[in-house]
């Protein structure tokens, strides 16, 4: 089967020029840990999610600590996240984006979703257009 | 590729009842047990788009949502096989509440909440969403009402950019959002008559007022193709070159729920058109698809099957 018959159909995504502001209403409001960024053609530039906002907010050097105990305390994160709130996510978006072609098989979506840990990869069509997203309860649904 | 816009969609929550008790005072028993109820995402674009899915059509909706409302609505589509592009934005989509007599085509109550507010930032995000849709779209619908907070322009400005693009236009509204829409010149336009039965300020009572109506229309190039109901199941259609009233045979006491039928007669009618049919044809399906979804107990029918089975109790009548 294609990835087509199993995604869902959700064009929902956002462009690069969005602010971190929005950008946390719109995930929270639309329930997506993270979201697609297209361009203004609707082509696939990027991926965004809560995670690397939460990474933009620490420290830079959390992520050399054993523990997150080794933290002063989280308002300097707070502080980060306020500072940071009206720029333009394509400070903080992975550019190098994964993403599957409509047309592919169902096992190339599931495929990534195993080996990058992810809870959904982009579908694009054979132009790199977003047409929709796998997600993992796709693929449960679907093989059940 | 075909894009519906619903601005202020709903989530359509249906009662039906043996009968409808109404308390006077407050020791008098006026519960009512509803017999059955279904829930299910509404509004006339997004009505349409259910339609059109149902008939093998690709299609976008697009519009606002908000809420565990917006949820409901967005899940309802995908769950029918309609793409989703919906702006998310602050409060709760709105609820129509309607009640129906069982086996009673009537409807006894239908209660529309007015819808979340939309403010200027909602509408840029939306704009941008939409404009990336229209190199793809041979037909926009525009349907339904505007939700608090919107210019009445808006309809004009959506309506505008799809014919730069070289889409075609179906208009669905009423009040100024119709009549500001008006002055980008859809293809099609459907008064929604249900407030109040005018046409740029014409009255839309009879026959011969919706010819005239129709007519002002078309001739100062406002729309090509103007649609408007006249009875339950008949409408009378105004072009350019002809005008038809079309009607269906079928009793009305066969009829079974009247919600979202006019939305699956415009959808169906499309659908023939987006094929490249003649109007005529077109107005013909789109009627059958009319009259099959108020025959079904379901909101609305696009099955191919038992519309096709209601073309040959449709007929249309040219009648200028």
């Amino acid at each position: 089967m294609n990835v087509r018959e199993i995604m869902t159909k959700d064009l929902t995504a956002v462009e690069s020029d969005v602010s971190v502001r929005d950008l946390i209403f719109i995930l929270e409001n639309a329930e997506m840990p993270g979201m697609p960024v297209v361009d203004d053609d609707g082509r696939l530039t990027g991926f965004i999610s809560e995670k690397d906002l939460i990474r933009a907010a620490l420290p830079g050097y959390f992520e050399l600590l054993h523990s997150a105990s080794f933290l002063p305390d989280l308002n300097q994160v707070a502080k980060k996240l306020t500072k940071i709130a009206d720029d333009p996510i394509s400070k903080y978006m992975r550019k190098d984006v994964f993403s599957v072609r409509e047309d592919e098989d169902d096992l190339r979506a599931a495929d990534l979703i195993l080996r990058k840990d992810v809870m959904s990869v982009p579908v694009v069509d054979a132009t790199g257009r977003l047409v929709g997203r796998v997600r993992r309860i796709d693929l449960l649904r679907h093989f059940l | 590729m075909i894009v519906t816009v619903t601005l202020n969609p709903a989530v359509d929550k249906i009662y039906w009842v043996d009968s409808l008790r109404v308390g006077r005072v407050v020791e008098e028993e006026f519960l009512t047990r509803a017999t059955r109820s279904s829930t299910s995402a509404g509004g006339k674009g997004v009505n349409m788009s259910v339609v059109l899915s149902q008939l093998g059509m690709e299609n976008v909706a697009m519009g606002f949502i908000a809420g565990s409302a917006g949820h409901v609505v967005a899940r309802d589509l995908r769950a029918k096989n309609v793409t989703t592009n919906f702006v998310w934005t602050r409060g709760e989509t709105r609820t129509n509440a309607v009640v129906l007599e069982e086996g009673q085509s009537r409807i006894l109550i239908f209660i529309g909440e007015a819808g979340p507010a939309v403010d200027a930032n909602d509408v840029k995000h939306f704009i941008r969403r939409y404009r990336r849709m229209l190199p793809s779209a041979s037909w926009v619908v525009l349907a339904g009402s505007l939700p608090p907070g919107v210019d009445a322009d808006l309809y004009r400005d959506l309506a505008t950019m799809a014919r730069e693009a070289g889409a075609k236009v179906i208009l669905s509204a009423g009040g100024d959002a119709l009549q500001r829409g008006l002055e980008a010149g859809p293809t099609i336009v459907k008064p929604d008559t249900r407030e109040e039965r005018l046409l740029e300020g014409r009255s839309l009572a009879t026959r011969e007022t919706i010819l005239e109506a129709g007519r002002h229309i078309v001739d100062r190039g406002q729309a090509e193709v103007v649609i408007v109901s006249h009875e339950v199941t008949g409408d009378v259609v105004v072009t350019r070159d002809a005008a038809w009233e079309i009607r269906s045979s079928v009793p009305a006491s066969e009829l079974k729920n009247l919600v979202g039928a006019d939305d699956a007669f415009l959808a169906g009618t499309l659908f023939r058109l987006a094929n490249g049919e003649p109007m005529e044809r077109a107005l013909r399906f789109g009627l059958a698809a009319g009259v099959a979804t108020a025959e079904s107990e379901g909101k609305v029918c696009g099955d191919v099957g038992r519309i096709e089975a209601r073309m040959n109790q449709v007929t249309v009548d040219r009648i200028s």
